[in-house]
């Protein structure tokens, strides 16, 4: 039988491929926002007993990941009216196939490492290094900065999702305070965006090379 | 309750951002003032943390703490004249940034669960953000932004070494809590493979933070576009407090019997850092940024001896306490450099010692501190350093390391001599006020002091931060 959080899973794995195709910001970001709310609904799935403090947390974690944090950038983007291509280094569908293979490599991968979770779902880990993976690769194969930021979120939904589902010893104070300072990092991020679009007339992080050796 | 030491700068520092600049000002000295107080309080040992599973007061900790407190409240001094002397837009913005700065640089001293210091590295990444867009140009727009997402970036790595740290617990089947006191004492039962991982990931994610290098490509911006007293608090205890990320790490991997997987990356990172300062030095056109490289040598010195262990350890601490000194020192008088002639290119500068006579002397004081000559601390440091690694045996990485510092000083006193003693025709746009001058003279002396008499508390301190690390003699 398909776990439900298997379902979950994949629905984050798709996102990966669709977030690598988009060729425009808005869409990309939507895709961000649709992954957020995937990763953070995954924990109440995985082996903890419902609480309540574990069901609001669940609550706030969405609101963070899956509505405020998307829609800090989406705000950024229309208030400078930045509504262009996400200017790849590396091309759509080359990027597409990197991300079938990501995530090819990624379910390799965790077959050979030992976690003591893995009864829980088969996807989790290959999930979480998937997102990894693909954060990173925004972050090197798009050179709008904005892409990047997404790149870094992507990036920090996988570390969110070992996090979550392979310890359970952090208190939620603890991953709140983690929550926070994503947030208010992304928040800084657009608000540096928004005076490099006013600066430089474009996010393009091309010219973004006046200092360096 | 150890937890005003950084609510109290977190409060005036939220403060600051919506009161007038002048009480900004105000605020600022004073807050440094209390700090100073409440740090000395702290190595009394009479303040006792309210939430004893987060915060508590390590002999390590409280070296990082009372340096950023001296340093914080002999920076604020500078900071009011050099505020006066220089046009910064937002002065409350800068105020406001300075003191949360310091909160979040507090915390990292005081925190002992490994999540909770993650939080607090990266909230010094994120109050000092604004500190390097000071200016508003379009050069320190891109430093911050770089800043902001390598470091970020960066950390995001070492939060996932310690999500990895804490999955070896659960291999392992220990049931502790996730702080580093309490996990160093079981490290034993930790399922290795997985306490190498994270000790891996969280060494390349503090690392970054720390500037070692390859992945240091931020910090020469990011200091040299920030207004001198951030370069100052950034250089000189921002680094350190990455560091103690890695230190804290490290730690556990001595307890667990992992220090010979530990030290030899340490020694690696340390010495590419240690080699690339080296080869960007030599060409430095810019004095702000030649200092920022010679920060990344020296905390490729400080992972270089922390990695060799016994003798080199103690070297690598008494290193991180001078270089913070002399290094925040450096900066400010860049400051009044930068101030005086107007200009960050070393050949728009020249004869100082004419011109800015007591930059001057802070200045060239400072240079002979951290250039390692004798008495100087750091000359010390890098010394029980070098012997340590011939105890050890590791005769090519310490004849690699003499050879960079070699490298570096010709690269550092070549363009020392070019700002100290070139002819320059610019006119001097400032007067060197006495409160431009004394903090860094202050600094010095401290650092000259502690060569020849250390208080019996702090050398203690130190033997008992670096025994764990298995420092010592």
């Amino acid at each position: 039988m398909i776990h439900p959080v298997d379902t979950i899973l994949s629905l984050a794995l798709l996102s990966i491929l669709f977030s690598f195709g988009s060729s425009r910001l808005p869409g990309l970001i939507k895709v961000m926002a649709f992954q957020g709310v995937v990763v953070s609904i995954v924990p109440l799935f995985v082996g903890h007993e419902m609480s309540t403090g574990s069901v609001i947390f669940t609550i706030v974690t969405l609101t963070i990941r899956g509505i405020i944090i998307p829609g800090c950038i989406y705000l950024a983007i229309k208030r400078v009216a930045i509504g262009r291509e996400v200017e790849p280094i590396v091309g759509y569908h080359a990027s597409i196939l990197a991300g079938l293979l990501l995530i090819v490599g990624a379910t390799f991968a965790s077959h050979h490492i030992d976690v003591p979770y893995s009864s829980v779902s088969a996807l989790l880990l290959p999930t979480a290094i998937a997102l990894l993976g693909a954060g990173m690769f925004l972050l090197m194969a798009r050179r709008n900065a904005i892409a990047m930021v997404l790149g870094y979120i992507m990036m920090e939904n996988g570390i969110y999702l070992v996090g979550t589902s392979f310890s359970m010893r952090a208190r939620h104070i603890v991953e709140f305070g983690i929550l926070l300072d994503v947030l208010a990092g992304v928040m800084i991020m657009a608000v540096i965006l928004q005076n490099i679009k006013q600066t430089f007339d474009d996010v393009d992080t091309a010219r973004l090379r006046t200092l360096k050796e | 309750m150890l937890e005003i030491v950084f609510l109290i700068p977190f409060f005036t520092g939220a403060a600051a951002f919506f009161l007038p600049d002048k009480i900004g000002r105000c605020l600022l000295v004073l807050t440094g003032a209390i700090h100073l107080i409440l740090s000395v309080i702290v190595w009394a040992g009479r303040l006792v943390p309210l939430f004893p599973d987060y915060f508590a007061v390590t002999p390590e900790g409280l070296l990082s703490l009372l340096v950023i407190s001296l340093l914080f409240f002999l920076i604020s001094i500078y900071t009011i004249a050099y505020l006066k002397a220089s046009d910064i837009h937002a002065e409350h913005i800068f105020t406001g940034s300075m003191l949360l700065f310091l909160s979040t640089m507090t915390m990292v001293t005081l925190s002992d669960h490994i999540m909770v210091m993650w939080i607090a590295i990266e909230a010094t990444t994120l109050a000092s953000a604004p500190l390097i867009y000071t200016h508003r140009t379009a050069a320190s727009l891109e430093a911050t932004w770089k800043y902001v997402l390598i470091c970020s970036v960066g950390i995001a790595m070492a939060l996932l070494g310690s999500v990895l740290v804490t999955v070896a617990m659960d291999v392992g089947k220990v049931d502790a809590p996730i702080s580093f006191s309490a996990m160093t004492e079981v490290a034993k039962q930790m399922d290795p493979m997985w306490l190498k991982a994270g000790f891996v990931f969280i060494l390349v994610g503090y690392g970054t933070k720390m500037g070692l290098a390859p992945m240091h490509t931020w910090l020469p911006d990011a200091h040299s576009e920030a207004p001198s007293p951030a370069s100052a608090l950034l250089s000189g205890v921002l680094l350190n407090c990455a560091y103690l990320g890695i230190f804290k790490t490290n730690k556990i991997m001595h307890a667990a019997g992992l220090a010979d997987f530990s030290g030899p990356i340490l020694i690696v990172f340390g010495l590419i850092s240690i080699m690339a300062a080296a080869t960007f030095i030599l060409k430095q056109t810019e004095y702000k940024r030649m200092l920022a490289y010679s920060s990344i040598e020296n905390m490729g010195i400080i992972a270089f001896g922390t990695g060799i262990g016994g003798l080199g350890a103690y070297g690598a601490m008494i290193c991180l306490i001078h270089h913070s000194l002399i290094k925040s020192s450096l900066f400010l008088t860049s400051g009044n450099i930068l101030l005086g002639f107007g200009s960050r290119l070393i050949d728009q500068t020249g004869n100082l010692v004419n011109r800015m006579p007591k930059t001057f002397v802070a200045f060239f004081g400072g240079f002979a501190g951290i250039s390692g000559f004798p008495p100087f601390g750091i000359f010390i440091g890098e010394l029980l350093i070098i012997m340590g690694a011939f105890r050890t045996g590791n005769y090519v990485s310490a004849g690699l390391f003499i050879l960079s510092l070699c490298v570096i000083f010709a690269g550092f006193a070549n363009n020392i001599m070019k700002i100290s003693f070139n002819t320059s025709d610019a006119a001097i746009r400032i007067k060197e006020a006495p409160s431009l001058v004394w903090p860094q003279y202050v600094l010095l002396l401290t650092s000259l002091v502690l060569c020849f008499w250390m208080p019996d508390t702090l050398y203690q301190t130190i033997i008992h931060a670096v025994n764990t690390i298995g420092g010592g003699f």
